[in-house]
């Protein structure tokens, strides 16, 4: 077997949530057992997860009811790193995402402080023209904006809805500024998980070859593609340099990882 | 100042209507006086402007009410233009327009709608009917999207509004259709402006308070452009790197002045 000198200071794992742990309501077939052996190491491990309406607490309960051993803080999604980026710039948002989503900041709100920065996720109650106004006119006076993704649009029951980047880049030409994206693929995103561990110390698992894997890579991390949920025949090639491991599953992904460590 | 654009005879006026005579519902001070002058003075006047909220008849009401010597046919607004085009290209547009705009469409075909219409919807730019458009824009085989105009915002009352460009923007990304600018600044909407009154472009100048829109399309089409320090200007657009105006002057007031002056 050959060996890397990143090997033996492996540190950390980041792991995406939907497509790689579980599918909506069902783990992935051994999944849970191998978190469990997984965090038998002592490798620090955060779950990595691009949404615009779960809180952190909903994705917890849910991930609990699943099976999976998991501490709350250790969830890193798009929406806390949105959080994690106005509490470092103590900035006071003016909030454009769900309701379900509002619950992630609402440590960070200030009602005494005027807004200071924009936030937009998914919020159709709030992609109205007196809410754009708002947006607009903070932006206006040189506030951020800070966006969860630029979708443009996703799908409904009754068809295909707008997302939030067709509003991100309505603002954006409205006032010339150009919208922070938090979130998988971004550098910072991933920067932000893994805190003060080296990104080649770290090793991303997940199903989307762009996002969780090309992502990954960019910033130094090592990207395992997993083939489960959205991975298709194929994905692997479609980054330059490909990902640094290709799985079956999850569970293949740990064992090689304990392997690697000298675990098992 | 520059007068660059008093160094050649200047036979035709083309005024922009908001931020230049009014803002939303209040006169700027002087501009009733500064239409008389032009009036009296035999120059060749037209209201060029991107107001999509009303019909050409109602805002002539408006104006005539607020003190201002306008008949209808003094106004150029991008409506009645667009639904000439609708008509000779037999296109049956949905409409996401003001409710007050709605009339000059009468006698359109609007059933099974094969392209979309945005003007400055204001208050109907909700969610569901900006979805609505992103949904005839995907289903439509060839879809056309036109827009009244293509504003950043504009003021009214006291505060900054978006304008329709914003949201024709949303639909463009979310949609992947490049919106077709009926109005300022498209060349083709000037042109009309002059052969109405008979005037070539050398010999025009245009008065507005968008430096983009009004001063750069103008100048674009070889007309004078002007830019007031009313309306929605902001002192960062005296600095623009890629629009710079013929002159810059306080209001229309003192543009009609330095116009007339020259003239003896």
């Amino acid at each position: 077997m050959s060996c890397c000198p990143p090997c033996s200071q492996l540190r950390a794992v980041l792991i995406d949530l939907s497509g790689t742990l579980h599918i909506e309501d069902s783990a992935i077939p051994g999944t849970v057992e191998a978190l469990k052996r997984l965090r038998s190491t002592n490798l620090n491990i955060k779950f990595v997860t691009n949404t615009t309406k779960e809180s952190r607490q909903v994705l917890y309960d849910r991930l609990l009811k699943l099976g999976f051993e998991i501490n709350k803080d250790e969830i890193w999604s798009s929406l806390w790193a949105a959080r994690d980026l106005l509490a470092n710039r103590k900035l006071s948002p003016y909030l454009m995402v769900s309701d379900d989503a509002l619950e992630d900041f609402a440590d960070i709100v200030d009602a005494s402080k005027p807004f200071d920065s924009v936030v937009i996720g998914l919020a159709p109650s709030k992609f109205d023209y007196t809410h754009l106004n708002e947006a607009f006119r903070l932006l206006l006076n040189g506030a951020p904006l800070v966006a969860i993704h630029e979708g443009r649009y996703y799908k409904r029951p009754d068809g295909l809805a707008l997302g939030p980047g067709p509003f991100v880049k309505g603002l954006e030409y409205a006032t010339g500024c150009k919208a922070e994206i938090v979130g998988k693929p971004c550098k910072d995103f991933f920067k932000s998980a893994l805190g003060n561990t080296d990104p080649s110390a770290a090793i991303m698992i997940g199903d989307d070859v762009q996002d969780d894997i090309g992502g990954a890579q960019a910033l130094g991390l090592r990207g395992f593609l997993v083939q489960t949920g959205k991975y298709r025949p194929g994905d692997e090639t479609k980054i330059d340099p490909p990902p640094a491991k290709v799985c079956s599953s999850f569970v293949e992904a740990v064992n090689f990882i304990l392997k690697e460590i000298g675990v098992a | 100042m520059s007068f660059r654009w008093l160094r050649r005879p200047i036979r035709g006026v083309l005024l922009d209507i908001s931020g230049v005579l009014k803002d939303g519902s209040t006169v700027i001070p002087g501009s009733v006086e500064a239409v008389n002058l032009l009036r009296e003075s035999g120059l060749a006047l037209r209201l060029v402007t991107n107001e999509s909220q009303e019909t050409r008849s109602s805002l002539a009401e408006k104006l005539s009410s607020l003190g201002f010597s306008v008949h209808e046919r003094d106004i150029i607004p991008p409506g009645p233009t667009l639904v000439d085009l609708l008509l000779r290209e037999n296109l049956r547009p949905h409409l996401l327009v003001h409710p007050d705009l709605v009339a000059e469409f009468k006698g359109i075909d609007t059933s099974n709608p094969n392209c979309v219409v945005i003007g400055d919807a204001a208050e109907s730019f909700t969610y569901e009917n900006l979805n609505k458009a992103f949904r005839v824009l995907i289903d439509a085989k060839e879809p056309r999207l036109f827009t009244l105009g293509r504003g950043r915002y504009y003021k009214e009352k006291d505060s900054l509004m978006l304008d329709v460009g914003v949201f024709a923007v949303a639909l463009e990304y979310a949609s992947g259709v490049k919106a077709e600018v009926v109005g300022k600044p498209h060349p083709d909407f000037f042109k009309a402006a002059l052969r109405d009154i008979g005037v070539d472009a050398e010999e025009a100048v245009m008065i507005g308070d968008d430096l983009l829109s009004d001063v750069g399309g103008a100048q674009n089409c070889g007309l004078a452009g002007v830019l007031v320090r009313t309306g929605k200007f902001r002192p960062c657009d005296e600095t623009n790197p890629s629009v710079k105006p013929d002159a810059i002057v306080d209001n229309l007031a003192q543009a009609v002045q330095l116009l007339l002056k020259s003239e003896h």
